[in-house]
This record gives C-alpha cells, sequence and structure tokens, in this order.
C-alpha cells in the first residue's frame, strides 16, 4: 500500500473500476431522469443511480476524497430545494385556477417528445434532483460513520546502530545535568 | 401461474416475521423488517398482472378506436409498489443508523443487553 | 381561491414550511421560529375557516386532485374529503401542534440541531393533518409512514437522554410490522375491489364481506390498532413518550394516537360498515377493558414522571376504544368526546411535565417534592389536569367518562350480556385508580417537602405558560358547556359516522349509494336530562368554601418546623422512632404501596412481559394480530 499525501490509497483495480464506472453511472443516471416520461424510469430511479456515484468514489479513493468531493451542506440544501420545487409546481395547478397538481400545459408537444407531458416533466426533475442529492447526502453520512481509515504507521526502524548509541548518551548527559541541578538546588 | 408469486409472497412475510420475532441481534431484525416489506411488495405487484396482457401504455384515441388490443396489465400496483419500495428504504435506512448509535452507545448489538428502558 | 382548496393548502403549507425550515433555518433561531408560527397560524386558520361551511351547515368538502374526475363510476384519482368527523379531528389536531409549536420555541432552546427538530415537527404535524382530511386508503398510508418517521426521529432527538436510542429502534420495529400489515390489507382491499377511494370502497362493501375482505379487514384493523396503541401493542407507547423531548410527547399523546383511532373509527364504521356484527363489537371492547385495565396498573408501580403519564394515556386510548367499539351513537358520541378531552388534559399535563423538567432538571418521583413553593401557577394548572383526567367535575374529563359509562350500561341492558355490565364497573374501577395514581404523583411532586437542590427554581418562561394556561381554560370551558360541544362538534360528527350516503353521494356522483343499498338511519341529538353541570358546580363551590374553612381554622396547630436542638427532647422520640433526619418526605412511591403489596403476583408477571427486550414486544405483537385474524374469521363468514 503506497501513501500519497498521507492518505491511504487503495486496491489498483478498485480504483481504476471505480474510476471507468463513474461517469458512465452519473451519465447513464441522469439520462433515466431526463428521459423520464418516454421510456422506463423517471425521477426515483434516476436519482439512486446518480447518487451511486457517491459509493463508487468511496470504494476507489477513501473517504477523505469523498469529504472533500460532495459537500455535505450543499447536498442538504439542494434536496430541501428540489422538494420545495416539487411543492411549488403542485401549487402551479392552484394558482392557475384548477386543483391541486394539475397538468396546466399539457398540450405543448407531441407524444413521445423529450417536453411533452407538461407539469409531470418539471416535477419529474425535480424529484430526481431531490432524490439524488438526498441519497448522497444519506450515502455521505454512513459513509462517514464507518471506521476512518487507519493512519499511516510510522516508517520502521531504519536508524542504524551508530544513531542509536548517539542518542542514548545524550540523553545520558542530559539526565546527568538534571541531577545536578537538583543537587544544587 | 400467479400462485406461485401469492405463495412466495406469503413465505416471505412469513419468513420476515419468525426473524423479527426470534432472532436477537439487532441487525438481524433489521433485515427482518426488510424481509417483510418485500413480501409485501411482491404481492402488490402480482396482483396487477392480467394475462396475456400488454404494457400499460397508450393514447387515449387508440383505446377509443379500438385500434390496440385493449388488454393491458393494472399499472396503478405499480404506483403503489414504488412508493412502497422507497418507503422501505428509508425505515432500513433509519433502523441501520439508529442500531450504529447503539452500538457506540450501549457496546452491544444483543437485544438482551439493549433494555435500560423496561418495566 | 374558494373554500375547496382550503385542506390541501394546510396540509402543504405545512409541508413547504419543513422544507424552508431546512434551508433557511439551520443557524438563525429567528427565521426559523418566525417560518414556524407563520405556518402553524396560517394553517390553523385555514381549518378554521371550515367550520361554517362542514360543521354548522352539513356539507362535505369533496376535491379531486388533478381535477381526474371518476370515471363510468370508477374513481381514478387522489380524493380528499372533509366531512365532520374529519374536520372534528382536524380541529383536535391543529390545536395541539399550534400550542405545541409555541411551547417548544421557549423549551427547546438550548438544544442543539434546532433546524432538524423544527423540519421534523412540521413534517409530524402536516403528515397527521393529511392523514385526517384525504379520502384516499393508499394516501392514509403514506402519511402514515411520514408520521413514522417523524415521531422515530423526535423520539431520538436527544441522543444523551437515558435510553432515547433505544427506545426509538423499538418504536420503528413495532410500528413498521403495523404499517406492513397494513400495507398488506389494502393491497388485498385493491385486489378485491378495483378501487383506492374510501367512499367508493363503503358503496361497494356495504353488499357484504368476502373472505378476502375479511382477511383484509383484519390486517388493517391490526395495522391501526398498533398505531392506537392497544394492549399487546402499547409497549414502545411507554418508552417512547418518556425519552422524547416533551414538547414532542405532548404531539405524540394528543396527535399520533388519536391518528390512530381516527383510522379505526373510519374503516370500521364508514369503510366496511361492519360495526353491526356483534362478535366485533365484542373484540373492540375486549381489548379497549384490557388497555385501561393494563395501562393504569403499571402506572401505580413507575418512578418515572413521563413513564407514568405515558401509560395513563395508554389507558385513556383505552376508553375510546371501548367506547367506539360499543356500537351505539351514545357510546360513540363519549368515544369521540373522551378522544378530544384526552388530548386537552394530556398535552396539559405532558406541558407541566416538560416545565418541571426544565426548571428542575430531572423528572424522577423520588428525587422532587415540594415544588409547589416555588412554582404555584404550574402547580395550579397540573391540579387541573389530574381532575380532569381523573373525572372529577367541572372538568371535560367528568362529562365525557359519565357518557361512556351510560352507554356501557345501556348496552349491558339493551344486549342482556353480562359482559357490559363487567365493562362498566371495569370503568369505574380505573377511574378511581387514575385518581390514586395522581394523588401519588402531586404528592411525590408539587407537595411536601422542598428539597435544597430545588431551592431556586422558578417559574417558566412565559412562552412555556401560555399554553399551559389556555389549555387549562379550554378543559374547563369544555366541561361547563358541553351542551355546546355536543350540540355543534360531537352530534355531526357521529352523524356523519353513522351516515354515510352524503360521504359516498359527494365524492362519486349523486345516486350511487342509493344504487348500491346504502340507507340513512337517523340520529338523534343526545339529551343530558338527568344531570345539570351547573348543580354539580354549585356543589363544588359550596365544599370548596367548607374546606377552606375548615383549613383555615385548624392552622394554629398544625405541623410546624422544629428548632434545632428540639429534636433531641425526647417527648417527640415517637415521631422520629430515635433517628434525627430533618428531610422526611413521605415520597410518591411509598403511598399505596399495600396495593401493590398485594398485588404482587400481577405485577411480577407484567415486569416480566415488559422485560424491554424488543423480541418480546414482536412476540406479543404478532400472536395479538394472529389472534385478531383468526377470530374475525370465524366469526365475519
Amino acid at each position: 500500500m503506497k501513501f500519497k499525501d498521507g492518505i491511504k490509497e487503495k486496491n489498483i483495480i478498485v480504483k481504476c473500476g471505480a474510476d471507468k464506472f463513474l461517469p458512465f453511472a452519473i451519465t447513464f443516471g441522469l439520462y433515466v431522469i431526463l428521459f423520464g416520461t418516454v421510456s422506463p424510469g423517471g425521477g426515483f430511479q434516476g436519482g439512486v443511480i446518480v447518487a451511486s456515484a457517491a459509493i463508487m468514489i468511496y470504494l476507489g479513493y477513501g473517504f477523505h476524497i469523498v469529504s472533500r468531493a460532495l459537500r455535505s451542506e450543499t447536498l442538504r440544501v439542494g434536496e430541501a430545494l428540489g422538494a420545495s420545487l416539487y411543492v411549488f409546481l403542485g401549487l402551479l395547478g392552484i394558482i392557475g385556477g384548477a386543483n391541486f397538481c394539475r397538468n396546466i400545459f399539457f398540450d405543448n408537444g407531441e407524444v413521445g417528445d423529450l417536453i411533452s407531458a407538461g407539469t409531470i416533466t418539471y416535477m419529474s426533475y425535480a424529484v430526481g434532483f431531490k432524490v439524488l442529492t438526498g441519497v448522497g447526502f444519506l450515502l455521505l453520512l454512513l459513509l462517514g460513520i464507518l471506521a476512518p481509515d487507519p493512519e499511516p504507521a510510522k516508517p520502521a526502524a531504519t536508524e542504524t546502530k551508530e544513531q542509536i548509541e548517539v542518542k542514548e548518551t545524550l540523553n545520558e548527559t542530559l539526565h546527568t545535568e538534571q541531577k545536578e541541578k537538583e543537587a544544587v538546588s | 401461474m400467479m400462485i406461485v408469486n401469492y405463495i412466495a409472497s406469503f413465505v416471505l412475510i412469513a419468513l420476515g416475521l419468525y426473524t423479527v420475532c426470534t432472532k436477537k441481534n439487532l441487525i438481524k431484525i433489521v433485515l427482518g423488517m426488510g424481509l417483510i416489506d418485500y413480501g409485501v411488495n411482491l404481492l402488490i405487484v402480482s396482483f396487477g398482472f392480467n394475462e396475456g396482457g400488454t404494457a400499460p401504455i397508450y393514447q387515449l384515441s387508440d383505446l377509443l378506436n379500438g385500434v390496440a388490443s385493449g388488454y393491458f396489465v393494472d399499472p396503478v400496483p405499480q404506483a403503489l409498489t414504488l412508493t412502497s419500495i422507497v418507503i422501505g428504504a428509508c425505515v432500513e435506512a433509519m433502523a441501520l443508523s439508529l442500531v450504529i448509535m447503539i452500538y457506540r452507545k450501549y457496546r452491544s448489538v444483543n437485544a438482551d443487553e439493549v433494555r435500560r428502558l423496561r418495566g | 381561491m374558494n373554500i375547496q382548496n382550503f385542506p390541501v393548502l394546510a396540509v402543504m403549507l405545512l409541508f413547504l414550511s419543513a422544507f424552508l425550515v431546512e434551508i433557511f433555518g439551520s443557524k438563525i433561531a429567528a427565521i426559523r421560529n418566525f417560518i414556524t408560527i407563520v405556518a402553524v397560524t396560517v394553517s390553523a386558520a385555514l381549518i378554521f375557516a371550515l367550520i361554517p361551511a362542514v360543521l354548522i351547515k352539513g356539507e362535505v368538502i369533496s376535491y379531486w386532485m388533478g381535477n381526474w374526475e371518476p370515471v363510468a363510476g370508477y374513481a381514478i384519482g387522489i380524493g380528499y374529503e372533509v366531512d365532520a368527523l374529519s374536520l372534528f379531528f382536524a380541529l383536535l389536531v391543529v390545536c395541539t401542534f399550534w400550542l405545541s409549536a409555541v411551547y417548544s420555541i421557549s423549551y427547546m432552546k438550548d438544544d442543539h440541531h434546532l433546524g432538524h427538530y423544527y423540519t421534523l415537527f412540521l413534517m409530524l404535524s402536516g403528515s397527521v393533518l393529511g392523514l385526517v382530511l384525504t379520502g384516499d386508503i393508499f394516501n392514509m398510508f403514506v402519511m402514515i409512514e411520514i408520521m413514522t418517521f417523524a415521531s422515530v426521529a423526535l423520539t431520538a432527538f436527544r441522543n444523551g437522554t437515558e435510553g432515547a436510542l433505544e427506545g426509538a429502534f423499538k418504536y420503528l420495529v413495532i410500528g413498521s410490522i403495523g404499517s406492513s400489515l397494513n400495507l398488506a390489507g389494502i393491497a388485498l382491499l385493491y385486489a378485491e375491489c378495483h378501487t383506492l377511494n374510501m367512499a367508493q370502497l363503503s358503496a361497494i362493501l356495504s353488499g357484504g364481506l368476502s373472505p378476502t375482505t375479511v382477511m383484509a379487514f383484519a390486517l388493517i384493523v391490526a395495522g391501526f390498532g398498533v398505531k392506537s396503541y392497544m394492549v399487546p401493542f402499547h409497549t414502545p407507547a411507554a418508552d417512547s413518550y418518556a425519552v422524547a423531548p416533551t414538547a414532542a410527547s405532548m404531539v405524540f399523546s394528543g396527535m399520533v394516537n388519536k391518528a390512530g383511532v381516527y383510522g379505526m373509527i373510519r374503516m370500521v364504521y364508514i369503510v366496511f360498515r361492519a360495526m353491526d356484527a356483534s362478535a366485533l363489537q365484542m373484540l373492540l371492547v375486549i381489548f379497549g377493558t384490557l388497555t385501561m385495565f393494563v395501562g393504569v396498573t403499571m402506572a401505580l408501580a413507575q418512578h418515572e414522571f413521563k413513564r407514568l403519564l405515558a401509560y395513563h394515556s395508554i389507558s385513556q386510548i383505552g376508553y375510546v376504544i371501548m367506547a367506539v367499539g360499543l356500537g351505539s351513537t351514545l357510546g360513540l358520541t363519549g368515544g369521540l368526546f373522551h378522544a378530544m378531552n384526552h388530548t386537552l388534559f394530556k398535552g396539559l399535563l405532558f406541558l407541566t411535565a416538560g416545565a418541571v423538567l426544565k426548571q428542575a432538571g430531572t423528572t424522577n418521583l423520588d428525587a422532587l417534592g415540594g415544588l409547589s413553593k416555588r412554582m404555584p401557577r404550574t402547580t395550579l394548572y397540573f391540579l387541573a389536569g389530574a381532575a380532569a383526567i381523573s373525572g372529577i367535575p367541572p372538568f371535560n374529563g367528568f362529562a365525557s367518562k359519565w357518557i361512556i359509562y351510560q352507554a356501557a350500561y345501556t348496552k349491558a341492558v339493551e344486549s342482556g350480556n353480562f359482559l357490559y355490565v363487567i365493562v362498566t364497573v371495569a370503568g369505574l374501577i380505573v377511574s378511581v385508580m387514575t385518581l390514586a395514581s395522581f394523588i401519588k404523583v402531586t404528592q411525590a411532586v408539587f407537595f411536601g417537602q422542598l428539597r435544597e437542590e430545588h431551592a431556586h427554581v422558578q417559574e417558566p418562561p412565559f412562552l412555556m405558560r401560555l399554553p399551559m394556561f389556555l389549555m387549562a381554560l379550554l378543559c374547563s370551558a369544555a366541561g361547563l358547556f358541553y351542551p355546546l360541544v355536543n350540540r355543534y362538534l360531537l352530534h355531526p360528527a357521529v352523524d356523519a359516522t353513522v351516515n354515510v350516503t352524503n360521504y359516498i353521494d359527494k365524492m362519486m356522483g349523486d345516486g350511487y349509494a342509493a344504487a348500491a343499498g346504502v340507507t340513512n338511519i337517523p340520529v338523534q341529538e343526545v339529551q343530558f336530562s338527568f344531570w345539570d353541570p351547573l348543580l354539580w358546580l354549585v356543589l363544588f363551590v359550596v365544599v370548596f368554601v367548607a374546606a377552606a374553612v375548615v383549613i383555615m381554622a385548624g392552622k394554629g396547630s398544625r405541623g410546624r418546623v422544629l428548632e434545632e436542638g428540639a429534636v433531641a427532647d425526647p417527648k417527640y422520640a415517637t415521631f422520629f422512632s430515635g433517628e434525627q433526619e430533618l428531610y422526611s418526605q413521605v415520597g410518591g412511591s411509598d403511598l399505596f404501596w399495600g396495593f401493590k403489596k398485594n398485588w404482587k403476583a400481577y405485577y411480577r408477571v407484567m415486569d416480566k412481559l415488559h422485560s424491554g427486550i424488543v423480541t418480546d414486544y414482536t412476540n406479543m405483537a404478532v400472536i395479538a394480530v394472529g389472534v385478531i385474524v383468526i377470530v374475525m374469521f370465524i366469526f365475519l363468514i
């Protein structure tokens, strides 16, 4: 195990695997969120896939890098923002004169297009963003509770015998000096 | 053939209840709670199946004109199951974080030793 | 903005403000308090604005989310339906969380992570309000789950309290089992009826119950029983009320178990309409009586203030379940009235317990004493609450308990079954034991001798005294003016529970109920002819004046504190048995020791059942669910 800036580096295979899978996970997750109205998936499913990025960074790099890459304050505020956006989109129905969660611009595109379902599309994006940040924050908290990586061990005794002897004689002289001072005072 | 699904779901619920009632390790109790949730999810999804039906993605004009075969599986239990899966995941996350904090405080995850509130 | 939008707006405003507190309020207290108070006040105002339409004129507000109206007689959208029963419980919920929010601004001032506390509190309030206002059975399940999460997190909020995490874990395990069984019941119901709307279910199921729906009924009743803490499911309640912060405990005992009772009434009376079956009545009455009895006997043996109040809470809910299970309109009136009174007086008692905990630092009954000398106003509010729960006129507990006894005895006379006579007698005995338990608490905490370490406690601050004062006022008002309460609150609620034609027609279209064979039963208003509260008030005042005169007259020869050297005088030796202690408080645990000694065998069994091990609690819960399922199958097919 090598040491790099005092942080233990993980196994090379796991690190390479995390490197290669990470952009794929994020892109695929964002695809599932964005195309929620035309293909299977949607907000929650895509959000969980993107949040698995946190676990991948942890597996490849360890907890210190993860906590530097994803800041928990931002994630926490982002989750609440996503949820408020969802409720606000629902309240648009009441502002528009109908009931709550009414799809008020539902005929603005053809079936099969990306932006075609009115309020439902944006609600799905809001849910995806909320789940992304929320599950990421949850994973970050749980990973933080796990046992931290052990400190890098001190280098083994590489001092030569002469250096040890010099140290011992120095210690002896120090001790004798202290005793003389005490004897005097 | 859905009878297999129903039997499997009831077996899962029964095993989950057995685990919650007899095992002493707190983590096993959390796993039992999860098993009950999975069994109930399987039950809900199985209720929506219609033999020979297709996926429920149609336009209203197709259904009214009779262009499509018009026989599809029920989409409502699928929505119920999604919600239930989310709820199950959240319950397990909360329970496991409570178990971690209990371990830090009580130094044990055995149910016989985590009993300061009694009587 | 017409009045139809108000229920949804009230619920969504609470959820939105929970998220806003999370974004803005985690560091600055002023923003947090402002958002909370504005949200709960506006929500309360919206619900109060529904009173003229729903309670006085008797309309039913029906609301489909997203304007998805029923198609070809089948409901396809999520519906919110507010009838008099829902509005009755919604008023209780709104009052409870308004008072608790005002209390917790001052009570929780010294805690950390208060942003999380207010977020959880607002989510809990929003979910219980959504539960009582909704008309869709799966929406009710989701609201129950949100309520469970928020309650568990609030229970474990103060990590340092002894047993907080453990209580939260037990609550989560048993609550989750109940919710999963509830969901299984809902799934079975959907498989049989292909709809999730409660009004349409009520019309479909009025034709009779098939085996699938009987299983669904049993599982749903068991699920709501777990939420309302009937007897074998009551164990997490005692733990979690004791370790939660007191503002949250008041909300739990005031709102969360009322949600379970509301769900049970809604399912049994309105959706399944099975209240005529005498087997179901006997099941609910037996469970209710067992709950009453176990709750109060366990409470007499407790050494901790909030745990004792929690057991009393369980016992009073037993009264409500027993009254609801009687199946008559008098019983239903008594049950609903007692639910309302329980929220008021139990909330008041928990608030005084919180004041004692905050000022004196402990709730151990063996370590307190004589606090009435330093906190007189709190003592006065506590005495009002204790008198209300014990059923002393002119407070509200007396009125509702009297109606319950009357209903149980009328049922005994009508049906000729001896069981109901036993139930009435049990109710009276439990009320006496409640009074005994509160005498013990009053002596242990407020009267007697003041300890030196508590010599400097003060009255709690104004924001903590205001909710206590308002609740004491409401308790006495509900007790004195109960005919008004009956006419405006209880009679419409009972009428809405027993007659579902209006409920079904407003949601699904006129004539739907008649086509399904549902008929109306006229409900007469309950008459209080043979006892009058004003006479009781006059009697109470006369007795009070007489007692005051007697106490004042004998003041000269009452006990006085001896001087230092007088203790050695041999004429006082008989009083001190040779020992010379200056502090001799008759502790609360020393009262009623004879009762506890004579019932030693019973208490040994109860201690073994309440062992604190979570697997014992789940065993009891699963066995009870099995009993409910088997009884339902034998008698209802």
